[in-house]
């Protein structure tokens, strides 16, 4: 999109999680709509993709749906159970997109998030450090395939916030 | 009434989403648009994340800002990858250019994708206000926008509002009901606390679409009627059926009221435990 795009470099936490968002005007298109390029400054290096950059997929692109040991609802359980609520006048979505490569490794997490207006905002750090690393901690992504090869893939969860409480997690 | 489902969501995702004809623009003199129509169809035979298709999207609105297609379509793409902020700024675009034709979509995809409850019920709502006719289908087809709206009240909780809506909906003579319809109803006559009216709920839909979701709430409901004998079948019937893929499915979201298998297994060992009291 000529338009606006919205990149994520939220500097690099303590914990080595990135954070705050920023949004930047972008030359053009990359390959696919959201494809995350690896950075340096934010990425695990043994983070790898199993198939180059031109083979990542979107987690649907499989028919399946969300692949995830225990469904979500192991994701709702890890998530309800870690998340600690902030008292903060802070409300809207928070997105966090990463890649699950062909061993079900995850990396190149990324964030953007809103107000509940789809505006733009970025979030207390006690709010989204809490939501990577637990999102970060998630070990139970299924390997997709399409026929016989296993393939990397694009997988998000999206976080909604209500006044520093965690209110649902999608998809 | 099977077959009737499969046609709706295999056609109505493809009605909903199709491609203008062009030619319209044409025969009523709208050059501008008609350029821009033609522009827009070379996106065929592009995936809709790519820059080929983004890029010819572009070019289209260049040539007409008015023509609302053009934003919808390159919407698609950041919806489906959660990008909420682009997706939302594309499709106030759009309706902004044509809301009769865009609100349904808008309002359906913020529930869906976003659990935007409000925004969803403002845009079926206003839709509603602004045209004489049914409002119409979900995107995926699985619900009438009515429903769809009903299931946003239910999540602010305002449950007996939701089941007056699916009840009215459903007393239309000629409404056929959706493949999910009575569960939900179901599930609003159990948050409520009537079970006999839930049982009749789920035994409805029982007859049109059984599902390991139904046979879960039944259970709920049999349980609560006293039939303990009852409940515990339809919780072995959800479990076969749960593994059966006999269940609520969305390739993109979870849908309302979908349960997991270890709500199922949970549920056999609280059974089994207060058996052995």
């Amino acid at each position: 999109m000529n338009a606006i795009c919205l990149a994520v470099l939220l500097g690099l936490h303590s914990c080595g999680l990135s954070q705050e968002s920023v949004v930047a005007d972008a030359p053009g298109y990359p390959r696919w709509v959201g494809d995350i390029a690896a950075d340096e400054t934010l990425d695990d290096p043994e983070f790898v993709l199993c198939l180059g950059e031109d083979q990542v997929k979107q987690y649907f692109n499989f028919g399946n749906g969300l692949q995830y040991t225990g469904e979500q609802h192991a994701i709702l359980t890890a998530f309800r159970e870690q998340y600690q609520p902030v008292p903060l006048a802070q409300s809207g979505m928070i997105r966090i997109r990463f890649i699950v490569n062909c061993r079900g490794d995850t990396g190149r997490f990324r964030i953007i998030a809103s107000d509940n207006h789809y505006q733009p905002m970025a979030f207390d750090r006690r709010i989204t450090d809490q939501l990577l690393e637990i999102t970060r901690s998630l070990d139970g992504w299924k390997i997709q395939s399409d026929g016989e090869i296993a393939k990397d893939y694009y997988q998000y969860l999206l976080f909604k916030i209500e006044n520093g409480a965690l209110k649902e997690v999608l998809p | 009434m099977k077959l009737i489902y499969l046609s709706a969501l295999l056609l109505l995702p493809a009605l909903l989403s199709a491609q203008p004809n062009c030619e319209y623009f044409k025969y009523i003199g709208d050059t501008l648009r008609y350029q821009a129509c033609l522009k827009s169809e070379e996106i065929a035979g592009h995936y809709q994340f790519s820059r080929e298709f983004q890029e010819t999207l572009d070019e289209a609105i260049a040539i007409d800002p008015g023509f609302d297609y053009p934003y919808r379509a390159k919407s698609v793409a950041y919806l489906k990858s959660g990008d909420f902020i682009h997706w939302k700024k594309l499709m106030d675009q759009a309706v902004a250019a044509n809301p009769t034709n865009n609100l349904a979509y808008r309002g359906w995809c913020r529930y869906q994708f976003f659990r935007d409850y409000t925004g969803a019920i403002q845009d079926i709502e206003l839709l509603d206000s602004l045209i004489n006719y049914d409002i119409g289908y979900s995107q995926n087809g699985n619900y009438h926008l009515h429903v769809a709206r009903a299931l946003c009240y239910k999540s602010l909780g305002q449950a007996e509002k939701a089941r007056s809506i699916i009840l009215d909906q459903l007393a239309l003579p000629d409404y056929a009901p959706g493949i999910y319809d009575y569960l939900h109803l179901g599930v609003l006559h159990l948050e409520l606390g009537d079970y006999q009216l839930a049982r009749q709920a789920f035994d409805q839909q029982a007859q049109q679409n059984d599902l390991a979701e139904n046979q879960y709430y039944l259970a709920q409901a049999l349980y609560q009627l006293g039939d303990l004998a009852g409940g515990q079948q339809s919780l072995q019937t959800a479990r076969k059926m749960y593994l059966a893929k006999q269940c609520m499915f969305d390739p993109y979201m979870q849908p309302t009221d979908k349960i997991y298998l270890a709500d199922i297994e949970n549920a056999l060992t609280e059974v089994a435990a207060k058996e052995k009291e």
